[in-house]
């Protein structure tokens, strides 16, 4: 996976980082969905991929979340440099025809870095409530959990036919090898057309004309097909009892009359909610003593197994790294040896990590001892080079004065010559008594230079 | 690219417009999402334009919103082509919002619409844009073909 802010190609969503990568790419979806599942039908990919601007939204989204090209709320949106946000596929396409922000137009560089989007948006996004957009499925989850539901679990998610000689797609629920290919002609058992046999839902829905049945209840005419649903959820005339049997309530008639009781408040309807709650704590109980048998079983195990092995191998695990055989007598099991190797690796990671640990410790100790001692005559000589340059710094000066002092000199000299006219004068008497002076200094440092650093460190 | 990028956003355009419009604005007919009829109205007292009911005929490309859609106004008995020195006699509209420079996918019918309406209004001038019947005459160009030259800022 790239880093976020790497465009490939065009425009990257810097949000494809947190999100699932198959819903873009559907066959790398395969391995980590059928390793997951355990029918292989199941684990079929979706071929087609969710169109994230039909997707049906529950709720009224806000304004603020809506991409201004697709109108839809942002699907892997981005945000522009100038602080506007697109989905990544609305944007990229607006860029094909012109390199500016659709709102502002302010030039837009494709493949310049993207501001990451803030999380809050995408939490936002993530939270709208959506409908499955699969026809016949009729789930409702937040957006963030659709792919995972649309790839992996519904039923009704396009896939390839199983019959590899056929090109169409077809509900996962019916891919299944044993069902074969179901895109064969069939004749309608209620009119004559001829549907092919995926369709034949649809057919029902929309141009059967021979399908339609009566409710031996309510006498409503109906699609023959959907006479079970209407007669377990809908037909007002069935006879059926008070939800609250259990509690004891003793109501029963049509749907309708005992709709009207219900909601107008059975009287055993507050016992009623509380043996519901019961019956699930109750189940609750349940789950957590078998998982706690489960548990202390498993301990038991592997505590019988522990005792064997202290008794057979009294030695210490060996760290050479040779396995013990594993058809001796001790493992009864093939899983217990490979457990058993398993426990004796784990033991060799905690010694090597202890060893790594105490190399760590010693290293640096060893490092800072070594270091110390440099660094002392490092300082030492950075206080060697502090006295030379304070030394160089005052011969500097003194030399400085020197040649001024011989400039006045060969000034006054030289007064007499063509040009000192104004020098002489500006040079009066004492000009002679500083220059001899000066001369003599002059000589002095020539000397010096001369005779080397010594005798310079005790003059000063 | 596939096609029903543009199928959607104008489903949900139309889905928007069938409920609400600003005043002055009202849909006539968008029978498929390829060519949508709007009546618009001057809504002050202008009298270049006072009691006239436009009509505007907007065609879509599958390139939309990408790329702008063709609106020109369309001559019917009680419809005329409103004066304006940017409208041509024959309904074409020499704005730059329309033109392949001016528009921007963010654009969408209401505000097309919008802007039009806010075009005439504005509007004081009771004439036709300069070659106006040598124009009309001559073209066989559709407008989104037309190289119009945006020179005029004030009107």
């Amino acid at each position: 996976m790239p880093p976020p802010n790497t465009p490939e190609v065009g425009v990257a969503a810097p949000t494809a980082a947190t999100q699932p990568q198959d819903i873009h790419l559907p066959q790398q979806a395969s391995p980590h969905a059928s390793s997951t599942m355990a029918n292989a039908s199941q684990g079929e990919s979706p071929i087609l991929e969710i169109d994230y601007q039909s997707i049906e939204y529950l709720d009224p989204v806000d304004d603020t979340l809506m991409c201004p090209v697709c109108k839809t709320p942002f699907h892997s949106p981005i945000t522009t440099p100038c602080g506007h946000t697109f989905c990544a596929e609305c944007i990229n396409r607006a860029l094909e025809s012109q390199s500016t922000c659709p709102i502002d137009r302010i030039p837009i560089n494709k493949d310049r870095d993207y501001a990451r989007l803030p999380l809050i948006i995408k939490d936002q996004l993530d939270r709208l409530r959506v409908r499955c957009p699969n026809k016949g499925c009729d789930h409702e989850c937040p957006r963030e959990n659709l792919e995972g539901h649309y790839d992996r679990r519904c039923e009704f998610t396009p896939v390839r036919c199983p019959d590899p000689g056929c090109a169409k797609l077809t509900a996962r629920r019916d891919a299944t090898a044993d069902k074969g290919c179901l895109h064969v002609d069939i004749a309608c058992e209620f009119c004559d057309k001829i549907v092919v046999f995926t369709e034949l839902d649809a057919h029902y829905d929309a141009d059967c004309e021979g399908a339609m049945t009566q409710c031996p209840d309510c006498e409503t005419t109906l699609p023959r097909h959907r006479l079970e649903k209407h007669r377990t959820k809908d037909c007002p005339d069935l006879h059926i009892q008070c939800r609250w049997q259990m509690a004891g309530c003793k109501l029963a008639g049509k749907r309708r009359n005992v709709e009207e009781h219900m909601s107008s408040g059975c009287s055993f309807e507050a016992v009623g909610h509380l043996m519901e709650q019961h019956e699930q704590d109750r189940k609750t109980i349940r789950d957590l003593n078998s998982r706690l048998s489960s548990l202390e079983f498993s301990r038991n195990r592997r505590r019988e197994r522990r005792d064997r092995r202290n008794n057979n191998n009294t030695t210490t695990p060996n760290l050479d790294g040779t396995p013990p055989s594993p058809d001796t007598a001790a493992w009864d099991s093939q899983e217990d040896y490979m457990l058993a190797q398993f426990e004796r690796l784990e033991a060799q990671m905690a010694d090597l990590r202890k060893q790594t640990q105490e190399l760590n410790a010693h290293l640096s100790t060893s490092l800072v001892m070594h270091t110390s001692h440099v660094s002392d005559q490092l300082a030492n000589l950075a206080s060697q080079v502090g006295v030379l340059h304070m030394h160089t710094s005052w011969l500097m000066g003194v030399q400085r004065q020197q040649q001024m002092q011989t400039q006045a000199r060969t000034g006054g000299s030289s007064a007499t010559g063509s040009s000192g006219g104004e020098e002489a004068a500006a040079r009066p008497g004492p000009a002679a008594p500083a220059s001899t002076e000066g001369g003599l200094r002059h000589q002095g440092v020539v000397r010096r230079g001369s005779d080397g650093g010594r005798e310079n460190r005790t003059r000063l | 690219m596939p096609v029903q990028f543009a199928a959607k956003r104008l489903s949900k355009e139309l889905q928007k417009i069938s409920n609400s419009l600003p005043p002055g604005i009202m849909l006539v007919s968008a029978e498929d999402l390829e060519e949508w009829l709007l009546d618009i109205k001057v809504l002050d007292s202008n009298p270049l334009y006072l009691n006239e009911t436009y009509r505007l005929k907007f065609r879509f490309s599958s390139t939309y919103p990408i790329e702008p859609p063709e609106v020109v106004f369309v001559k019917l008995p009680d419809r005329p082509i409103p004066i304006h020195p940017h409208i041509y006699s024959n309904g074409i509209i020499c704005l730059d919002l329309l033109g392949a420079q001016g528009w921007s996918p963010v654009q969408n019918v209401e505000s097309i619409a919008m802007s039009l309406q806010s075009m005439l209004t504005g509007n004081s001038k009771n004439e036709r844009p300069q070659g106006d019947e040598e124009f009309v005459r001559g073209n066989r160009l559709r407008p989104r073909d037309i190289e119009f030259y945006y020179h005029d800022n004030d009107v």
